[in-house]
């Protein structure tokens, strides 16, 4: 499918140009002897030699977005990362966090060997130990400073693999697919949480509920009009360069506006035609209002609503109709004409796109936001359109993938209490620790932690580190990270991964360009120390378990996949990047129609009740009478046989179901909300806490700036230097009725903790808030980040010396509940009500 | 007023910096002489007059504002490709907020040295370390002759210099002159997501940045100073031009 004949390869290579040029005549001659002529990048030279510096393409890994980089080596060090002008996501470009990660690299803190505790859980005394030795100890348990071990073979022996947790941050690509669908279920435990839920949970929720998988695409870069709910696009998200450079390019060269509806003056509020400013958890009242203004001046697209989604056109007006802009502004602050005209303008632009993110989705009517947002771009037709709000487009990898002898068992730990969420689509990350506490569902024997640091990012830190020190309740504590974070802190054994610019991987994150982008991580330079990549570490832990892999190290899946991805290797590697040249943009997908042949077959089944058509062997169903007797929305798993959906007399591939039931339609109305007991239409619910707060009581916002991560860059000198310290942001009428004025120290208290900071009295956040950054405050995480040298720490890094700041900021998230949403377990972090008192 | 090195001066060997053969120090009288320029626009005559040797360049970076959105991502870009030390910047972003909630408004000004056609850097250096350099077009330090005086870094009103903490001299923003003379454009050009800085020859009538130069109101920092800056803004905030730079 996406071979590489000759005909394609001239034209990829075309559009390498800078990369194959820097090879040519152009890098002997000086640039300034005749008329300038100056490529855009793709060659780095060394400012004190003029030696031209080793160019490896790989990608980011400082964020989820995962860019396209080009890492230069100089003398065999890692000197200066740009964007790979090859690519087309992020077209040459790359932000600030991205290219200080050289500072992950040489981070004078770094874990560089496997550490083992000697002393008291916590009391930061450990012994350098060989890998050999720490693997013997994972698989056969012992001995760590008194306190006796259970090793993975114990878990096997005993025929509970699921006793072994793994719970990991961020693992994606080939790194995810070698851990996940090869060796943990080859060991047989699905006990695997990730941290989706304290992130953006909820808004995958949403969109699995009424359009299928996520992510959703904001085709910035063709649209004609951005409404923008609580989205801070241009500092941070999932695809932030990408989006950033085409928003700003649309807005600048074509004139395109883009509004931001935001509690705070974020720089893409800023950066926005207007800055709306709206009250916490409203967002969705605005979003409805909108969408009732839309049908009453009779803008929507008729034939969408009637032709693709589960509502009629009266049906959706009569439901809306109570929505008015007077009441939304009665809720949000914002004004009804505003709401109006903006509302009119949206449905005018042809095609507008509608952006959203955790502002308003770590709410408690989160996901009903993300609906309602979805709903407002589908009523005027923007959905999977050039310019609207499209689905995602990846890279589809196919790879090697273990066949289990055993199902993999699971404790119930990684999904919320019981009752708590009614689709955990992505676990429930932040009730983790606390199901440890309970106990009532089991505990992990070997709870194994991996680029996560679940002490810091979720909330109420003081229990997380309660429970994490406490032997009876996590009995073997192991974490996989380059770093010594808070929760390395408390480890018995630490096995030291390589930073990403020492990691081997191929990725998939979305295009902008709708087209789907292959592409490699290749190590810049050799692992520091002895640091290794913890997928070659599974491999010979399975190895020493007698477990079979169908590959024998990260370099063979790889080689692998590429293989079955159609995608050559030895290309990749040498320009990092690939993409079909034939391929053209995926609009529209939803309308492409299936033939007879689709969906006729054995086991393929007509639904008639939603009009799918499904391979009901692909379901949990066990027989084809059971299947056909509970139906498509009713049997489990169903929605991974899912083919296409019926309308009229053909049948197409739809809005393909993820994670749940759905139908191929967009599901405005839901059924499957409906059979939960929730709303099935958009429907506004208040926030609890945020209703129910008194005068003297403030809402806790949270965000991130511009040149930090959550919870992994503060050790970054490069970005630290720029962002060391925060305040506590707060509007001058809300400091001035308590006395505060700018700077003063004020005391923050919530029903779980309380952190003492510095104010900043501005006029750019809504009043009745408090607003702090969250990326600062730690209280490990090496010197740069919190003044504490590790237990590892070296001190080769002259800017040691050289570092000016002694504040290092405070985390809010020793506020913050760790409390789910009912539908999707998406934690609550901005509905935290708090006093503030001056100190 | 003119200071001038003769081609046949010695570049010391301790450098690793490579050096023209040909260095001219010299600081344009027809700068001074030319009326003040005021915030706004600067019309193309302006240059004109100063523009007498073809062969001569004026380095110069047209950085429009309207798609600056403060990322720092070309203040990451110049720490990394000099490994800048800690507490000193060569490029930096200032961000200047106003207004009254809620009308309230965020401006970014990215700096870097201006390369000023009339460098009062370069006139108080008493060792000829800081020149402009005319055959590069821009303003340049030769390492080896700083003696650490601070002189340029006081006498620099956009406060673009700084000493460097482990070499000891003056240090600043150079145009990435080492990526351009192979052919590259500036590390802060190669990096800027929004493709909002435009670097090139002024002198070149046919490049980029005269034609934004000469098509669009550009401002530049301090212009009643009359140290004709190469770095020219296109939406520059008045407030910015006249208020005090900092970092």
């Amino acid at each position: 499918m996406f071979r590489l004949n000759r005909r394609n390869f001239i034209k990829v290579a075309a559009s390498c140009g800078s990369i194959l040029a820097g090879m040519g005549e152009l890098s002997r001659v000086n640039a300034l002897t005749g008329t300038l002529k100056l490529e855009e990048g793709g060659r780095d030279f060394s400012p004190d030699s003029g030696k031209e510096r080793q160019a490896i393409p790989s990608a980011c890994w400082q964020c989820v977005a995962r860019d396209t980089i080009l890492s230069y080596v100089e003398d065999g060090r890692l000197v200066k990362i740009e964007g790979n002008p090859a690519s087309i996501r992020n077209r040459g470009k790359i932000c600030a966090k991205g290219q200080a990660g050289i500072n992950q690299v040489y981070d004078p803190d770094r874990v560089l060997y496997p550490m083992l505790r000697v002393g008291k859980r916590g009391e930061g005394k450990w012994k350098r130990i060989s890998w050999d030795e720490a693997l013997d100890l994972l698989v056969n348990g012992g001995d760590i400073s008194g306190h006796s071990v259970k090793g993975l073979r114990n878990l096997l022996d005993e025929d509970h693999p699921e006793k072994f947790m793994f719970h990991y941050g961020r693992m994606i690509g080939s790194d995810s697919k070698i851990i996940k669908d090869n060796f943990l279920p080859a060991f047989g435990t699905n006990t695997i949480g990730n941290h989706t839920t304290i992130c953006e949970g909820g808004k995958w929720v949403a969109q699995e509920l009424i359009w299928g998988k996520h992510y959703d695409v904001n085709d910035v870069e063709h649209t004609n009009m951005i409404l923008n709910f609580g989205c801070n696009f241009f500092e941070t998200h999932t695809s932030h360069i990408q989006i950033a450079q085409r928003a700003i390019n649309a807005m600048t060269e074509r004139g395109v506006k883009l509004y931001t509806f935001d509690v705070r003056l974020s720089n893409t509020a800023a950066k926005s035609t207007e800055w709306i400013p709206i009250k916490p958890g409203s967002d969705l009242a605005v979003a409805l209002a909108m969408c009732n203004v839309i049908m009453i001046n009779e803008l929507y697209d008729h034939d969408f609503i009637e032709t693709w989604t589960t509502v009629t056109v009266e049906q959706l007006k009569e439901h809306l109709k109570r929505y008015t802009p007077e009441w939304a502004e009665q809720l949000s602050g914002v004004s009804a004409s505003m709401i109006k005209s903006l509302a009119i303008e949206f449905a005018n632009a042809n095609p507008g796109t509608c952006i959203s993110y955790r502002g308003p989705v770590a709410h408690y009517n989160g996901v009903e936001a993300e609906r309602a947002f979805k709903m407002l771009d589908a009523i005027c037709g923007y959905i999977d359109v050039k310019g609207g709000t499209c689905h995602g487009v990846e890279a589809k990898w196919k790879y090697p993938k273990v066949e289990p002898d055993k199902k993999p068992k699971q404790l119930n730990i990684i999904d919320g209490f019981p009752g708590d969420a009614a689709f955990p689509n992505h676990h429930v990350s932040h009730q983790v620790l606390k199901m440890i506490k309970d106990g009532r569902f089991g505990r992990p024997d070997i709870y194994m932690v991996y680029c996560y640091q679940p002490v810091y990012v979720n909330g109420e830190c003081e229990e997380n580190i309660q429970i994490l020190k406490d032997e009876a309740l996590v009995p073997f504590l192991v974490t996989v990270s380059p770093f010594y974070g808070e929760t390395e802190s408390l480890a018995d054994l630490i096995l030291p991964d390589v930073t990403y610019l020492e990691r081997s991987s191929w990725d998939d994150m979305v295009c902008y360009d709708m087209i789907p982008e292959f592409y490699l991580r290749q190590p810049a330079v050799k692992p520091l120390g002895e640091a290794r990549q913890f997928q070659d570490v599974a491999i010979e832990l399975a190895k020493r378990l007698g477990l079979n892999l169908p590959f024998n190290s990260t370099e063979d899946f790889i080689k692998k996949s590429c293989e079955k991805s159609h995608v050559d290797y030895e290309y990749l590697k040498k320009h990092g990047v690939w993409h079909d040249p034939d391929e053209k943009p995926h609009y529209l997908s939803y309308t492409k129609t299936l033939t007879i042949e689709d969906y006729t077959g054995n086991n393929i089944l007509f639904d008639s009740k939603t009009g799918v058509y499904w391979n009901w062997e692909k379901s949990k169903a066990g027989s084809i009478e059971e299947a056909v007797s509970k139906g498509y929305s009713d049997t489990e798993n169903a929605y991974k046989g899912y083919i296409g959906q019926r309308i009229g007399d053909k049948v197409y591939a739809g809005f393909k179901p993820d994670k749940v039931n759905k139908s191929g339609k967009f599901e405005i109305y839901s059924e499957l909300l409906k059979k939960k007991g929730f709303n099935p239409m958009p429907t506004w619910f208040p926030v609890p806490d945020i209703e129910n707060k008194k005068d003297d009581e403030l809402i806790l916002s949270t965000f991130k700036v511009n040149v930090h991560t959550q919870s992994r860059t503060a050790n970054n000198k490069w970005l630290s230097e720029i962002n060391h310290d925060n305040s506590a942001l707060i509007n001058p009428i809300t400091a001035g009725k308590r006395g505060i004025k700018n700077g003063d120290k004020i005391k923050i208290k919530s029903a779980v903790g309380e952190i003492i900071m510095k104010t900043r009295v501005t006029e750019g956040v809504v009043p009745d808030l408090i607003a702090i950054s969250f990326h600062l405050g730690h209280w490990q995480y090496g010197r740069f980040a919190s003044g504490r040298k590790s237990p590892f720490g070296a001190d080769s890094d002259n800017d040691l010396k050289l570092k000016w700041w002694s504040e290092h900021g405070v985390n809010p998230n020793w506020l913050i509940r760790n409390r789910p949403d009912r539908i999707a377990g998406q934690w609550l972090m901005n509905d935290e009500i708090v006093t503030i008192t001056k100190v | 007023m003119t200071t001038r090195r003769e081609s046949s001066d010695k570049v010391p060997e301790t450098t690793n910096k490579k050096l023209p053969r040909r260095d001219f120090f010299k600081k344009s009288g027809t700068a001074v002489a030319s009326a003040a320029i005021l915030a706004g626009s600067l019309s193309a005559c302006n240059f004109q007059a100063k523009n007498k040797s073809k062969t001569k360049k004026r380095l110069a970076m047209v950085i429009d504002l309207r798609k600056c959105y403060g990322c720092h991502s070309c203040s990451i870009a110049c720490k990394s490709e000099f490994n800048v030390p800690l507490g000193v910047w060569r490029s930096w972003v200032k961000t200047i907020d106003k207004g009254k909630y809620p009308k309230v408004k965020r401006s970014f000004l990215p700096r870097l040295c201006n390369h000023c056609e009339n460098p009062p850097c370069v006139s108080v250096c008493p060792t000829q370390a800081s020149h402009r350099d005319d055959e590069k077009g821009l303003v340049d330090i030769h390492e080896e002759r700083c003696i650490g005086c601070k002189m340029c870094i006081v006498a620099c009103p956009y406060d673009a210099r700084f000493s460097h903490p482990t070499k000891k001299v003056a240090n600043k923003c150079d145009f990435c002159i080492h990526r351009v003379e192979k052919g590259v454009v500036p590390s802060c050009v190669n990096t800027c997501p929004s493709n909002a800085r435009i670097f090139g020859d002024l002198n070149d009538p046919d490049s980029e940045v005269r034609k934004l130069v000469d098509t669009n109101k550009v401002q530049v920092l301090k212009p009643e100073l009359d140290t004709e800056p190469s770095v020219f803004y296109i939406d520059l905030d008045e407030d910015a031009v006249g208020g005090h730079i900092t970092t």
